[in-house]
Formats: C-alpha cells, sequence, structure tokens
C-alpha cells in the first residue's frame, strides 16, 4: 500500500509541476500588425503594396452600382436583397440608410486601402532593409497616389457631407472635412506624390498589378516611376474638373497619358482572374439573368441613344423583358462580358473627354476635334451641333454618358452641373439622391 | 482482491471502529434491491444518532455491533429511498431497498469531484434523467431532445435540416460576441460543441452584402451524442452552481453522465423505433389571376399562367419540395452487467432518417462501451469510451445573394414555372431564379461526416478511510477527437453553375477538420465527521485542458468532367485555419454539513489560458452557497410540510475572449499576372486586435426556496437570480475610416433577472392508477448596465430590416429598425416567460405521456415573407389587415415598407407545441414470461410523436429558426430556412 501511496504523490507531483504554465501561442493563422512593424522587410512592404493594389477591388461592385443605380444607367435586381430597387431609387417613402451596406461597405473597403498605404508609408520610414532612397520615393509616391485616389471615389459617394482626410492614428482621427477642402486636399496628395514619384529613379522596388500595364509606353517592359506619374496626373485632372479648375485639368491632362489619336481604351485598369486565390469581376452577370441577380440596363439608355451609336453593344437585348418591384427592362447591362474582364480606373477616352470638358468654354474648336474623336470611334459622324458653351457641354455630357457607361460617371457628372433632375424616375414616388450619408459608425453627428 | 487481503482490510476497518463501553450485541444482515432481487453492495449502515456504522460488502453483507437497544439504523445509498429500521436486539436484520422516485434522494454536483444529495443542494441544478430524455419520444438530437424540460433555458432549433444544429441558452444572453453555448461534459470530458462551416458561402455568396456573418447552417457537434447512452444529464445554469469551471462556465455547464453497468445477471435491451417525420407548416401559394401575373412577372406571364392552369400544370412548387416524408429508422442493443470486480456497459446504436427534402438525411453509429473495475477495496477504474460515425446531408438553405439556395429560389418561384425534368434527366433553366430547385434538389450534395472518439478515464483511490474520515485521490483524464469532413458538390449542370449563366462550371468545396480536445485533472476529497454529525468535506484539485484544431477547405471550381476530386478542376481556393488553446487552473472547495440542516460550501477556481491577453495570468472564480433545511431542525412541527428549504449561492465564471482577438491581423491577397508579374499582398482584415484582452466575468447570485408536502408528493421550488456579466467582450464597431470597421473590447456590463418556478405533483398514486404531472415557469429579462462604447447596431441586416441593438439602459436582446421617427424599438428577443406542463400518467400496463411547451412573446426578425413580397408570390399578397390605413394588401405594404419602417418584418414569435406525447403498453410480466419461457424479461410498445401540434401566430415555417446559426445575439432571424417537421414514430423495447 505505501509504495501505491508513493506512486499517487508522484503523479500528483508530476501533473502540477507540468500543469503550472501554460504556452504563449503567436498569431497562428496570419501575418500580425504589431510584429511586422517591429520591423519591417522589404519583402513586407512589398506584400503590402501588393495588399494594396487587391484591395482596391474589393467592394468596387458596390461602388459602380451606387452610381450606375442612382445615376439610372441601370437598375441592379435581386430578390435576396430589396434594397437595391427600393432605397437607391428611392422608392415610395424610402430613404438612404447610413448603416445599411450599400453605403458601409464600399466605404470601408476604401479605407482599409487607405490604412494599408498609411502602414506603406510608416514602414519605408522605420524599415532597416536595403532599400535606396530612390526606391523608398517610389514606394511612397505610389502609396499616395493610391491614397488619394481611394478617397477620391468615397468622397464622389458621401459628396458634401466630406469624408475624413487625417486617418494614421485609429484613436485619434481626424475631422470630417466638406466637399471643396477635401477635393483640394485630395490634389494635394496628388501633387506631392508626383513629386516623390519624380524622385524615383527608373524602376520600383515592388511589382505593380498588371492592371497598369497599359501605361507603359510602347517597347517598355515594365512599368517605370515616370509611367505612373502619368496615372497620377490623369486622376489629378480629373479631380480638376471635379473642382471646375479647367486651366489645371488642360496643364494636369498635358501631363498625363492622355493620346487624343490613341487607343481610347488605353489606361489603368482593375484586373480579375480565376485564380484560385485571386478574386473574380463582381460586375458580371451573364446575359438573360433571372431576377435573383441581374443588371438590367435602364430603358432610356436606349431611347435618348443617336442613331448608330455602337457603344448600345454594352447592352443586349434579353430573351425575354425582366420585371421586379415594378421596374421592368428589356436590354441586360453587358460592358464586362465575363467574370474575368478588367474594370476601367481611368482609360484615355475619360482623357480625351476631360479635354474637351476643359477646352469647350475657351477654345470650342478643340473641345469639337477632341469630342469628334469619340463619336467617331463610336461610328458616329463628327459633332453637327451648335457651337455655343450651353449645346457644347449637353454634347460632352452626352458623350460621357456613352463612352463612359457603367464606370461610375453619369450620376457624378449629373451632379457637378446641378442636372440631378434631369435624370428620370420610373416610379411616381422615386427620388434621386445628391448623396450617400456618411456610415453610422463614424460617430458623426 | 486476495481473500487474505480483503480479510485484512476487514480486520483493519474493524479495529478502528471506536470500541463501545458497554456490551454489545452484534447485528447482520443483507440488503437487497427491491426491483431486481440482487444483493445491494456499498449502501451506508449507520446506527442513528451516532457515527457508528459500516457499509455492506459486495455480496449485500453488513456486520455492525450495536451497544444500546432499541435502536435505528439507517441505510443509505445513493439513488434509493433511505429505510429506517429499528431494531430490538441482535440477530439478523434484512432490509430490500427501493429506488427513489421522488428525485430527493437522487445527487447532484456541487465539486469537479463530488456530489450531494439533491436536498441539500444551494442551487436549483436540473436534471434530467434517461426517462425524460428518450422515454416519451426518440429525439432526433441530443440537445433537440432539452427543449422544454427544464427551466431557465431557451432552447431553439436554428432550421429543420437533419442534423440539428441547435442554441442553448441558459438565463439569458451570457455574452454577445463571446460563446453563448454551455459546456458540455461527459463523464468527465470535456466535450467539442462547434459548429464548422462547409464553405458554401463560395456558392450562395451569402456573407457578401448585409451581413458578414456565415449564414451555411453547418450542425452543432454535440449532436453526435447518442441520447439512448445517457444516464442523466444536469444543468448547471449560471456561476453560482458552475463557479467550480471556472473560466469556461459563464454560459452554464451541461454534464452529462452516461449509463454504467450493475453487478449480477447480464441484462439486454434491444429496442427498434421507426416511423417518419413531416413538415409542420407551409406557407402556402398566392392566389393567382392573370392580372396578377402580369403585374408580378411581366409580360407573357398571365398567358403562361393561362395556360398552365387550363392544362392542369401549376405546380406548387413549396409543397413538392417540402412536403415528403422522410423515413427514420432508429436501432438500439444494450447490454450491461457483470461480476464482483468488473462491470460494464455496451451501446450499439444505429440510426437513420430522412429529412423532408428529397436527399436530406442524417445517419449514425454509436458504440460504446463503459467499464468500471474495482482493483481493491481502495482503487476503483473506470473507462468510458465512444465512437461515432455520423452523416448529414443537410440540403441549401437559408440566405444566399446569388438566387441559388433552395429557399430564396423558392421565394420568386410562380405555380407555372416548368422546371420539371425531361426524360433523359435534364431540367430546364427556371427563368423566375437564378436556380432550378428541383434540379439543385436532385444533383447537389451538401454532406458532413463525422468520425469521433470520446474516451474518459478516472481512477478512485481511497488513500485511507476511517469511520471519521477519509480521503480520496481521484485521477481523470479524457480525449475528445473528431475528424470531420465536410463535402459540399455543385455539379456543372446545375443552373447556377453553367458557363452560359455566368457559373462556375461546377464547384467541389471540401474540408477537412481534425479537432482534439484533452483535458486531465486530479483532485484530493477529504472528509471528516466529527462525533456531533458535522461532516466537513474539503476537496482540491488542479485541472488542464489543451485544445487543437486544424481545419483544411478546399474550394474548387470549373470542375474537368464529372468529377469531383478538388485536384480535377481548374481553379482551388485554399483556406487553413489553426487553433491552439492551453488552459491550466486549480480549485479548492470547503463544504460543512450541519447534520443536513445547514448545508455550507466556500470555494474558488484559479485559471489561465493562453486565449487571454495575458497568457500566464491566473483569473479567480470564487463561489459561496448556504442551504438551510429548516424541517431537519427539532423546532419544525408542520407535519405535511415534510422538506422546507431554503437556499442561497453565489458565484463567478468567466467566458474566453475570442480566439485570435489579442491580434490585428492581415488576410493574404493575389492578383494574377503573366509569369513573375502576380502580386501577392497582404491586406488589413478589418479587425483591430487588443493585446490587453480579458475574459467576461459572470456574477451569479441565486435565492431559492424548496418545499416538500404530504410526504413529497407535492414538491415546489422557486428560484431568483440575478446574474451580472462584467467586462463584457464586445467587437465594437470602430470608424471605417480608421482602417478597421471593429476592435475587440471589454467595454460593458449586463445583467440578466429570472425567476424559475418548478411544481412537481403527484395527485394520483394508486395501485392502478398514477398521475405525475409537473409544471414549470420561468422568465428572463436583461438589461445593458453599462456601455463604455457608443450603443451599436448588431446582427441581422442592417436597421432598415430590423437587427439588435446593443445600448445602455437597454435590453440586450432588443430588436430595432427605422422608422419615420428615427430608430424605434420594435420588439425584444426575449421571450416574455415560458412555461412546460409534462405530464404522465399510468393505468395498469398503459403508459401516457406529455409535454406542452410554450413561449410566451420574444420577437423574431422574419425576411421569408418579405423576399416574397418582391417577386410578388406571398401566399398573402391580397390580404388585408397589415397596412394600418386598410388601402395596401399585405405584399405590397410589407415591400413599400423597405426603407421607410422595419416594424413590419418584428414578429411575435410565440409558440405553443405540444413537444412530445407517447403511448405505451408495457406487456404484464406474467403474460411475457409465460409466452417466452423466462428468455424475455419486459416488453414495451409504443407509438411516440414530436412537435405534433404546434401553435402559432407567425408568417413563415416556424418561429424557432435562426438563419446565422446558434452562437451570439442573431438568433430568431428568419431568412427561407429549411422547414421543420413533426415526427411520428413506433417503438418496440425488449428487455432479456
Amino acid at each position: 500500500m505505501k509504495s501505491i501511496y508513493k506512486l499517487f504523490v508522484l503523479i500528483l507531483a508530476a501533473v502540477s509541476l507540468t500543469g503550472c504554465d501554460v504556452e504563449e501561442y503567436p498569431n497562428l493563422n496570419s501575418p500580425d500588425l504589431d510584429n511586422l512593424l517591429e520591423d519591417p522587410t522589404l519583402g513586407d512592404i512589398q506584400d503590402l503594396v501588393g495588399g494594396m493594389q487587391a484591395g482596391m477591388r474589393n467592394n468596387i461592385g458596390g461602388y459602380l452600382d451606387n452610381c450606375g443605380v442612382i445615376g439610372r444607367e441601370y437598375y441592379r435586381f435581386a430578390t435576396s436583397d430589396p434594397r437595391f430597387t427600393s432605397d437607391l431609387l428611392g422608392k415610395g417613402t424610402a430613404v438612404l440608410d447610413n448603416n445599411t451596406f450599400y453605403i458601409t461597405n464600399p466605404w470601408a473597403a476604401r479605407y482599409r486601402v487607405v490604412k494599408n498605404a498609411l502602414i506603406v508609408l510608416e514602414a519605408v520610414d522605420i524599415t532597416k532593409s536595403d532599400i535606396t532612397e530612390e526606391e523608398k520615393n517610389g514606394i511612397r509616391g505610389f502609396a499616395n497616389t493610391i491614397r488619394a485616389y481611394e478617397l477620391l471615389l468615397n468622397l464622389n459617394l458621401t459628396y458634401q457631407n466630406g469624408i475624413r482626410i487625417e486617418t494614421s492614428d485609429p484613436d485619434n482621427l481626424g475631422p470630417v472635412v466638406g466637399y471643396e477642402e477635401s477635393l483640394n486636399t485630395i490634389q494635394e496628395i496628388l501633387a506631392s506624390a508626383a513629386t516623390e514619384l519624380d524622385a524615383a529613379g527608373d524602376d520600383f522596388a515592388f511589382v505593380p498589378s498588371t492592371g497598369f500595364e497599359g501605361l507603359i509606353p510602347e517597347g517598355g517592359d515594365h512599368l517605370s516611376p515616370a509611367d505612373f506619374i502619368k496615372f497620377n496626373k490623369a486622376i489629378a485632372a480629373r479631380v480638376a474638373a471635379y473642382r471646375g479648375d479647367m486651366p489645371a485639368v488642360s496643364a494636369l491632362l498635358g501631363d498625363s497619358f492622355l493620346d487624343v489619336n490613341g487607343d481610347l481604351q488605353a489606361g489603368a485598369y482593375y484586373v480579375f482572374s480565376a485564380d484560385g486565390n485571386d478574386v473574380f469581376n463582381p460586375m458580371f452577370f451573364a446575359q438573360n439573368s433571372p431576377a435573383s441577380n441581374a443588371r438590367i440596363a435602364h430603358p432610356t439608355f436606349l431611347e435618348d441613344a443617336e442613331a448608330g451609336d455602337e457603344r448600345l453593344s454594352k447592352v443586349t437585348e434579353r430573351e425575354e423583358s425582366l420585371t421586379l418591384d415594378n421596374l421592368t427592362g428589356d436590354y441586360d447591362f453587358f460592358v464586362y462580358t465575363s467574370n474575368v474582364s478588367s474594370i476601367p480606373i481611368i482609360r484615355n477616352e475619360e482623357l480625351v473627354l476631360l479635354y474637351a470638358e476643359a477646352n469647350y468654354e475657351a477654345n470650342p474648336a478643340e473641345a469639337i476635334n477632341a469630342i469628334n474623336v469619340v463619336r467617331n470611334a463610336a461610328g458616329l459622324p463628327d459633332y453637327s451641333g451648335g457651337m455655343g458653351a450651353a449645346e457644347l457641354l449637353d454634347e460632352i455630357l452626352m458623350q460621357r454618358r456613352y463612352s463612359l457607361y457603367g464606370e461610375g460617371h453619369r450620376w457624378i457628372d449629373m451632379r457637378r452641373y446641378n442636372r440631378l433632375g434631369e435624370l428620370p424616375t420610373d416610379r411616381a414616388e422615386d427620388d434621386v439622391w445628391e448623396q450617400f450619408p456618411i456610415p453610422l459608425n463614424e460617430n458623426v453627428e | 482482491m486476495k481473500p487474505t487481503l480483503r480479510k485484512l482490510f476487514f480486520l483493519w476497518f474493524m479495529l478502528s471502529a471506536p470500541i463501545g463501553v458497554m456490551a454489545q450485541e452484534e447485528v447482520n444482515g443483507t440488503v437487497k434491491e427491491a426491483s431486481t432481487d440482487l444483493p445491494l453492495p456499498g449502501v451506508n449502515v449507520v446506527i442513528k444518532g451516532t457515527t457508528t456504522g459500516t457499509v455492506t460488502d459486495f455480496d449485500g453483507n453488513f456486520q455492525i455491533s450495536v451497544s444500546e437497544f432499541p435502536a435505528t439504523l439507517v441505510f443509505s445509498s445513493l439513488g434509493y429511498k433511505t429505510i429506517e429500521q429499528s431494531i430490538s436486539g441482535g440477530g439478523a436484520v434484512n432490509v430490500v431497498m427501493e429506488q427513489d422516485v421522488t428525485g430527493l434522494e437522487e445527487v447532484v454536483v456541487t465539486g469537479l469531484a463530488t456530489t450531494i444529495k439533491r436536498s441539500n443542494s444551494a442551487n436549483a441544478v436540473s436534471s434530467i434523467s434517461a426517462e425524460e430524455l428518450v422515454g416519451v419520444a426518440q429525439p432526433q438530437t441530443l440537445d433537440g431532445a432539452l427543449a422544454g424540460k427544464f427551466t431557465g433555458a431557451l432552447v431553439s432549433a436554428n432550421s429543420g435540416a437533419p442534423g440539428g444544429g441547435l442554441s442553448v441558452k441558459l438565463r439569458g444572453v451570457t455574452s454577445i460576441f463571446g460563446n453563448s453555448q454551455p459546456l458540455y461534459i461527459v463523464d468527465g470530458v470535456y466535450v467539442d460543441n462547434s459548429s464548422i462551416s462547409g464553405g458554401l458561402n463560395d456558392v450562395s455568396g451569402a456573407a457578401g452584402q448585409g451581413s458578414s456573418s456565415n449564414q451555411d447552417n453547418p450542425s452543432n457537434r454535440i449532436a453526435d451524442l447518442d441520447p439512448n447512452d445517457i444516464k442523466n444529464i444536469e444543468i448547471l445554469k449560471g456561476a453560482s452552481a458552475a463557479a467550480i469551471y471556472g473560466s469556461r462556465a459563464a454560459a452554464g455547464v451541461v454534464i452529462i453522465s452516461t449509463k454504467r453497468g450493475k453487478q449480477g445477471k447480464t441484462q439486454f435491451n434491444l429496442s427498434q423505433s421507426f416511423g417518419f417525420n413531416s413538415v409542420i407548416n407551409l406557407l402556402g401559394l398566392r392566389d393567382w389571376n392573370e392580372e396578377r401575373a402580369l403585374d408580378a412577372f411581366g409580360e407573357g406571364a398571365d398567358v403562361a399562367y393561362a395556360e398552365a392552369r387550363d392544362a392542369g400544370t401549376l405546380v406548387d412548387y413549396e409543397k413538392e419540395i417540402f412536403d415528403n416524408k422522410g423515413f427514420i429508422s432508429s436501432t438500439g442493443f444494450s447490454a450491461s452487467g457483470g461480476g464482483e470486480k468488473t462491470t460494464f456497459y455496451a451501446g450499439m446504436s444505429h440510426k437513420n432518417e430522412k429529412g423532408i427534402v428529397k436527399n436530406t438525411g442524417y445517419e449514425r453509429v454509436s458504440l460504446r462501451l463503459n467499464l468500471d473495475h474495482r482493483v481493491s477495496d481502495r482503487i476503483k477504474l473506470s473507462l468510458n469510451s465512444n465512437y461515432i460515425y455520423s452523416s448529414a446531408d443537410r440540403g441549401f438553405f437559408n440566405n444566399d445573394n446569388t438566387g441559388s439556395t433552395i429557399g430564396v429560389t423558392l421565394t420568386s418561384l410562380p405555380p407555372w414555372a416548368k422546371l420539371q425534368p425531361d426524360a433523359e434527366g435534364n431540367y430546364p433553366d427556371n427563368i423566375y431564379g437564378g436556380s432550378n430547385p428541383l434540379q439543385t434538389i436532385a444533383l447537389m450534395t451538401n454532406n458532413e461526416k463525422v468520425n469521433r472518439f470520446i474516451i474518459g478515464g478516472s481512477a478512485t483511490i481511497d488513500i485511507y478511510k476511517s469511520l471519521k474520515s477519509d480521503l480520496q485521490l481521484i485521477l481523470r483524464g479524457g480525449l475528445d477527437g473528431y475528424n470531420l469532413n465536410t463535402r459540399a458538390i455543385f455539379p456543372k449542370e446545375l443552373q447556377f453553375e453553367k458557363r452560359s449563366n455566368g457559373g462556375l462550371n461546377g464547384q467541389s468545396i471540401q474540408g477537412s477538420t481534425e479537432n482534439k480536445n484533452i483535458n486531465y485533472s486530479a483532485f484530493l476529497v477529504h472528509n471528516f465527521n466529527t462525533d456531533s454529525n458535522i461532516n466537513f468535506r474539503t476537496q482540491a484539485g488542479i485541472t488542464r485542458e489543451v485544445f487543437d484544431r486544424n481545419s483544411y477547405l478546399i474550394s474548387a471550381f470549373n470542375m474537368i468532367a464529372s468529377e469531383t476530386n478538388v485536384d480535377q478542376a481548374g481553379g482551388q481556393r485554399i483556406d487553413q485555419f489553426r487553433l491552439k488553446q492551453e488552459d491550466s487552473g486549480f480549485f479548492v472547495q470547503e463544504e460543512v454539513n450541519f447534520q443536513d440542516k445547514l448545508i455550507g460550501t466556500i470555494g474558488l477556481r484559479g485559471d489561465k489560458s493562453s486565449n487571454n491577453g495575458d497568457a500566464n495570468k491566473l483569473y479567480y472564480y470564487p463561489k459561496a452557497s448556504l442551504a438551510a433545511n429548516l424541517h431537519e431542525f427539532d423546532f419544525w412541527n408542520l407535519g405535511k410540510v415534510n422538506q422546507f428549504k431554503l437556499r442561497a449561492a453565489y458565484g463567478e465564471a468567466g467566458n474566453f475572449p475570442a480566439f485570435g482577438s489579442p491580434f490585428t491581423s492581415f488576410n493574404s491577397t493575389f492578383i494574377r499576372g503573366v509569369a513573375d508579374q502576380s502580386v501577392v499582398g497582404i491586406l488589413l482584415d478589418g479587425v483591430l486586435g487588443n493585446p490587453d484582452i480579458e475574459p467576461e466575468r459572470q456574477k451569479e447570485l441565486e435565492l431559492g426556496l424548496d418545499l416538500g408536502l404530504f410526504d413529497n408528493r407535492l414538491n415546489f421550488e422557486f428560484t431568483w437570480y440575478n446574474k451580472k456579466v462584467d467586462d463584457l467582450l464586445v467587437q465594437t464597431n470602430r470608424e471605417p475610416s480608421s482602417g478597421f470597421t471593429t476592435e475587440w473590447k471589454n467595454a460593458g456590463n449586463l445583467k440578466n433577472t429570472g425567476v424559475e418556478i418548478t411544481l412537481n405533483a403527484l395527485p394520483f398514486d394508486g395501485e392502478d392508477f398514477t398521475w405525475n404531472s409537473n409544471v414549470t415557469f420561468f422568465k428572463n429579462k436583461s438589461e445593458i448596465t453599462e456601455l463604455n462604447v457608443p450603443a451599436f447596431n448588431l446582427g441581422a441586416f442592417g436597421a432598415s430590416l430590423g437587427t439588435y441593438r446593443i445600448e445602455e439602459g437597454k435590453s440586450a436582446t432588443q430588436i430595432v429598425g427605422i422608422s419615420p421617427d428615427g430608430l424605434v424599438k420594435f420588439g425584444d428577443g426575449e421571450p416574455d416567460f415560458q412555461m412546460t406542463f409534462n405530464n404522465n400518467l399510468q393505468y395498469k400496463d398503459l403508459e401516457l405521456s406529455f409535454l406542452f411547451h410554450w413561449k410566451k412573446g420574444g420577437d423574431n426578425i422574419n425576411l421569408t415573407s418579405l423576399l416574397t413580397d418582391l417577386s410578388k408570390t406571398s401566399h398573402d399578397y391580397d390580404d388585408f389587415g397589415l397596412d394600418p390605413t386598410g388601402t395596401l394588401p399585405n405584399g405590397e405594404y410589407r415591400a413599400g415598407q423597405v426603407g421607410t419602417s422595419a416594424d413590419v418584418f418584428v414578429e411575435d414569435a410565440s409558440y405553443l407545441k405540444l413537444r412530445e406525447v407517447g403511448l405505451y403498453y408495457n406487456f404484464p410480466g406474467e403474460l411475457v414470461e409465460r409466452w417466452f419461457d423466462g428468455y424475455i424479461a419486459n416488453i414495451r410498445l409504443g407509438f411516440t410523436g414530436t412537435n405534433l401540434l404546434t401553435f402559432f401566430d407567425y408568417n413563415s415555417y416556424d418561429p424557432e429558426v435562426s438563419n446565422f446559426g446558434g452562437n451570439g445575439l442573431s438568433a430568431g432571424v428568419d431568412v427561407t430556412p429549411f422547414p421543420s417537421s413533426k415526427r411520428y414514430m413506433f417503438n418496440l423495447s425488449v428487455d432479456f
């Protein structure tokens, strides 16, 4: 018995000794921010830049649907969610909610990329890796350009409600800044990013997405900082147009990849693929999709078109019309023809039309020249309308509507020229919204 | 043990007994068990008013010296009625002990290694016997069998899908973001109850839009246990009872004991049940006509409708899909028995049931062997082992954003749609939705397969034992290991997989999870009795638990030929998730029992865990309780009141932060490019980690009164509790512009108060007729008493469709929504109260049992009807009643409320259900004996039903529903679920 006793005491002692401490596990499933910022390597920074580029695509479908549906370019049908046809179109007494997916998801997705950019900027400053100052500038210029662009997309949704610009410290966020000031700041960020890119040497220290391939001049084999400046300037020109600063638009377009006689499709794109770890184009639905999930061209897109406009190929006639929630259409929205089609970020056709817009008052002939480039490309004859500024502006907006259909412009264009009232409504009590509310969780009064 | 050793032990035992001064006489005899007539070992025999006593040996024999006559011998044993036998002199006394039916002598858990008589317990511990669990109706799953059977719980099925999926909430909401499901312990083994998703979201896209939550509707793993193996379930509903389980106990503990063998003749039981299930409730069709068809589906629909109507080809697809009978068969075989040293229980069962939707079903095979072995009088070993195989085919339901699930597709399906396959089995595309549900049902697979071992062992060692005191060492270890394989196959022929419809050309999503829980513990229990019959019981122990999980999920698409292997595909995405956790703790407890009059307990548990921000910090959870049996005091003279107990208990328990919450993590990203131009990357996942995160702490005070009247034929139990949760774990919203959408914080307190009343009565107890009745009433109210972050919405799909909202000073389960006056409270998930009415009537050999369960109040967010409104297919589309102005029909009104007010989506989810009913006939013993020459001891035949009657005024399939599964606060959201079913069964049970 006694020996058994001893055995028990031994067991108990053994169990209690090993039982004292528990292991502290690291993050088992993914990289960790605090860990990364302790000693960011070049590899970490490259991955952060890669994450920014991938993150730019997140919820871009939500953004485009917001612009496309409110801009009456197309209807978004979904039998599993009523809010595309009620809230977004202002059906009955429905209004835009500040805590619903259509604003919360794209807003958060854009700021997620902004945050990654801010981490990149911090990591570049503190890294001990062997990176040249030029390479650091390249990374900074790239991160800041993307950051400015992402801010712009959110500002496009919330408009006069503004956005937050200063967001580096989660516990001490900057104020929400109004529309004009935000646009100015975005312009400034783009300008200083351009300066950084100027001092970035010949090569980036990271791999840019193939979506930027269209910026590489003929004969080049990779995207250089100088090529990327042209993208930066193109975005800046768009911002200047939103600000109504036409001389600035002209100047910025001069430094951009604008090529009035070049390929109108050339530019920067969001790219998608069927690779398992990659993502699909969220804007693609097959033709003749049922109401469970469909984008149906707004009937006015066909009604208002000039005869012979080849851009009507962006919509295709359905075998049967589709009805949901008292909305009916006969044509599918078919801008993106497969689940790996690219979505433009900005392309030459927009720049050509921005060129027209910058010139229609000061230099109508130049403007008409640019308009004709776009018209001819669409199989239409040269512009034959009036030469007055108002008529030219009508024509430019018309060409923007058809050229940039489904790329998120119509609603914003009509808004910046105070023409939202001209957008058609389909049901008696439908509304055309001017802007989205700031998401509830921003805790803005 | 060798006979010599036994004699030695007996000698030692006798020597240590106090030696009387007066002349002594020997009293000896045998104790037998009433029903089996077998000797009963281990019965305590004590001379009343003294501490002199002994225990019966393996043959039921005892021998005791009595110094003074007349004397009274008290015979007591757990689970049996205590007998007091007066003796006037020495000689033989033979006693027959009956099993206790009143339950007062039943024991309940008070320590990790000890139990206490229920009559002495300071907590209202609910327990469910095997009889209550499976005696009336064969349940589908273990947790499903708990509904309505004890007070203080909200047991709710997430859907009617075969294989279970339930949420069990004990005494209200205990956590908002942390685990809110109780801890399950089976024979000392910590048993995993996870719900692991099979990756269906890759097809349904449900998490894309309004909600990022999993809506895959996986089953939970406690469903693997075979209810027929269970002897008893005890439920510790809050910290006051569960504090000894420390940091995992805040949501309560369900302690399950399985059956064990008894010494004696080997007994066999064979049971066979079969029956079927059918849908409880269908919604029905809209009353169609040409005009309505045209209005709902546009040009051509009116013609299609009229043609189908005239040709008689209108199809009620809801009926077609749900109105089927699913066959159920359940076979069980058990054997138990054993010799002097070793006893065993072996159970085997096979259950196979089909769901009401074709190609859904559930199959389970369970094998159990429980062994008890006495190495010697001092050492007892026991081993419990259970192997389970289960397979559930769960169909494809709940919310989606791709129009692919069966439920969502039904909402937009008119009866003239042509979905039937041609002669070659080719299904046409459904032009009214994203999928052809008949095709989906026929071709898709959504299967969960589990192989699981649950093994536990324990050693109980009497280090020393005397009449006054004894010391026991208890060592325990347990392992719960399983492998879960999920297989979701969507062949390329499916409408939503076809390339021409923008599909991915077939998907094969296969997951594999290996889960291992290991726990060990060691305790010392010391008993000490004073001469004045005060018992001190001291226990101390250490515990350690290790959890290890590794999951892979491979989602392949663009399948090659008709292959389903994930490598036979154009693309794959792979996810891996690892979970490791180590907990370590100790506990000490002291119980003092003053002559069964006053019973007091104090205890302390200390725990640390790798899941806390600071892994090696000890968190302490104290407890204290006192029970006063006033009827045991000498002044008590109310003869009719034979029990009067006042009790108070206080305890604390914890709840861990979610795994990984200290970390700010990145997701990986990828952009394909040619050659080396692919871009890998990392992007924040949106959750700001908190390295200082601490466990939630629950503090519960429970007060109660127990009354026993008329010889315990009427029992009344009243309990009031106040349960506070401090340091609430909150995944609080961050300003999304910070790059984070949420952050883990300890950010508030909540409180649950409630009452639980149980009334047990035995109104008739005659020779031929007995009636046993039980009524319970319980209610709970919660309040967020403090919130250190701004009030926030939670769960469901946002305020425009109704959402939960956590707000200081308000109920934790309030449901709010938008309205013309801003955000308004429209309801509350918490029921006003619940009542159950359980009856057992026996007339001669006939037995009737039934259980009614009434849940009054408690609201759901019902979006099923809204989804049908959008396609104008709702059964009540043209009815009036919802619109207060009376101008709009229901369907139009509901659809029109989107974006205006969420009022109409928040619906009262009250119900009254006949949970179980059973009518049994026990063939008379003599008859059976005569028929089968004594080979068969017992035959029992019965018809049973589950949910045969359900009453509710709720506009969907069943108010008991949850689109988001069991955890957290998102219960009660109704989005086109798998409808629930009722079950009819025929049972035959033979003992031999």
